[in-house]
């Protein structure tokens, strides 16, 4: 008998999942193995909700948060009440390379995930601000307030990594130690965020100005305990497989393209910005 | 499942009856089959059938074939190891012939001592095998000699049963207990007359043929029904190994082993 390398049987490799580049379910699960050493420390005990696409991204996908029936059992799930106590959810713990190969195996292309880990749910261990440029502003304009972030990041002492979202904006993480609450962790950002926007005309702050055309919004609104953001490495369910994907911030400061970070390209970049996020949890 | 008719199986073996100078050639086909139901071991969390391996009972570590050798307890813990060129040599010569000694009569033969049986097929020797068949059925004679089946040799009663030759195996008389070595036998007392013609009585009220088509299996006969319900609704699928196109992602995931492993 041949060695068993996964625990998991795959099941319609060849089913087209992003039909505009003709990219199979076996290519969005050899992404993800080829992946995993850099996605699975991230993800490590964080309830993860998954953005399946069973039949292509032309189809309807949904979101998951329950570990759906038939979800094997060295699948490691863990039941969160919901804040208001109604509901209780099982959500998928994806901490080994088969958990991660499973997910793929169900057309998931996107994984989502919480800022805090099952251990201190209520406690944020990442501050993250969303870049979200509204048309006709890009990703280049979304790159200048990322830089004026930085700048500003790092003047009152923390050092912060960037990622593309996979779609038209940015996303900045500050790793923090986990000893504070959600609703400070979001003060911050909007306080970041009103600040930049007196600098700057083009950034708005709030939620109610985020679709006037051409300016840029710095979202605070997802450090919430229970909101997920699309985790690095994670693909997006866009026509050209894109990938949320970390970056150094000199890469930023020389001009980048989202879709130049894809499904194809991503593993062989040799380059790994946030190899050291981990270690480096600051006091906030 | 669809029954073979004899004739279109394979015999399990082909030779010759031998009685002195007289030869009667023949094929042998099974006779007996065991059709209680059977069960295979699943891993009750994946339902994924489960094999043996033969583990060393010294490190519990799992020995291949070429490793394996046959050992006889000669005391408790104390192996004599044979090779298997050493029983190569010793074992009985396969000569392709059933060797018949002498008749018997054939209800003569405890039936405790029948072990399997066989039938018996003419192979291009339909006339002498009509002769041997029809002199056994009018004299109720059985022939007695031995053949060797694979690697062992069994003493045989050559018969006839429903119009064939049938061939059944005995069993060496070592094999059988003598069940006068129960002491409780021995202090047995004998029954009064008046109890003993009651009992008489009651045998003969209940005695009548023996009818072997009253019998059926009731457990497998359940287990039949358990299945079919069972296969109306939820079974477990046991899935097939992983396929050639994903051969492509067995590369990439030893790559990926190996970089997990070295961190």
């Amino acid at each position: 008998m041949s060695e068993e390398l996964t625990k998991v049987r795959f099941t319609n490799l060849n089913k087209i999942i992003f039909p505009q580049e003709k990219i199979t379910k076996k290519q969005l699960i050899k992404y993800y193995i080829k992946i995993a050493p850099k996605i699975l420390p991230i993800l490590k005990n964080r309830a993860l909700v998954l953005n399946r696409f069973p039949n292509g991204i032309n189809k309807n996908g949904f979101y998951e948060k329950n570990a759906a029936k038939g979800t094997p059992v060295w699948v490691k799930t863990t039941k969160i009440t919901s804040k208001t106590g109604k509901t209780k959810t099982n959500y998928i713990i994806c901490n080994d390379l088969d958990t991660l190969i499973w997910i793929a195996n169900l057309a998931s292309i996107e994984m989502h995930m919480p800022l805090s880990t099952i251990d201190k749910l209520e406690k944020p261990d990442f501050i993250f601000f969303d870049i979200d440029p509204e048309p006709p502003a890009t990703i280049k304009e979304a790159s200048t307030v990322s830089l004026l972030l930085r700048d500003k990041l790092k003047k009152i002492g923390f050092k912060s990594y960037i990622k593309t979202s996979g779609k038209k904006g940015l996303h900045i993480l500050i790793p923090i130690k986990p000893n504070k609450s959600f609703k400070l962790a979001r003060k911050f950002v909007h306080k970041i965020g009103i600040e930049l926007s007196k600098e700057n005309h083009k950034i708005v702050s709030e939620l109610s100005e985020t679709k006037k055309p051409g300016k840029i919004f710095v979202d605070y609104l997802q450090n919430a305990q229970g909101r997920t953001i699309a985790s690095p490495y994670s693909l997006r369910a866009n026509p050209k497989a894109v990938v949320s994907t970390p970056l150094e911030w000199s890469e930023i400061q020389k001009g980048i393209k989202p879709s130049q970070f894809n499904i194809n390209t991503v593993i062989k970049r040799e380059k790994t910005p946030w190899k050291n996020i981990l270690n480096n949890k600051q006091e906030f | 499942m669809i029954e073979k008719t004899p004739s279109s199986k394979r015999p399990i073996w082909t030779g010759r009856l031998t009685i002195g100078l007289v030869n009667l050639p023949l094929k042998l086909f099974p006779m007996i089959h065991n059709k209680a139901i059977s069960f295979r071991f699943l891993h009750k969390i994946d339902g994924h059938p489960l094999k043996y391996q033969k583990v060393c009972t010294k490190d519990d570590k799992v020995v291949p074939w070429d490793e394996v050798a046959k050992g006889y307890e000669v005391s408790k813990n104390m192996y004599v190891m044979l090779e298997p060129k050493e029983l190569e040599a010793i074992k009985p010569e396969s000569n392709k012939k059933i060797r018949i000694a002498k008749f018997v009569d054939y209800l003569s033969v405890d039936p405790i001592y029948y072990n399997k049986s066989y039938i018996l097929m003419p192979d291009n020797s339909k006339e002498a095998y009509s002769l041997l068949l029809t002199s056994l059925q009018k004299k109720g004679k059985a022939a007695v000699g031995k053949i060797t089946l694979r690697t062992k040799e069994y003493p045989v009663l050559v018969h006839a049963y429903k119009g064939a030759l049938v061939l059944t195996t005995i069993r060496y008389s070592y094999d059988v207990a003598n069940p006068q070595e129960f002491k409780e036998l021995k202090t047995l007392e004998k029954p009064e007359k008046t109890q003993l013609e009651i009992a008489n009585k009651i045998i003969q009220d209940l005695s009548d043929e023996f009818e072997i088509n009253e019998f059926e299996d009731q457990y497998k006969k359940k287990a039949e029904q358990l299945i079919q319900q069972k296969l109306k609704g939820q079974t477990i699928k046991v899935e097939e190994p992983q396929k050639e196109e994903a051969k492509e992602l067995m590369v990439a995931l030893r790559e990926t082993l190996k970089q997990l492993q070295n961190k």
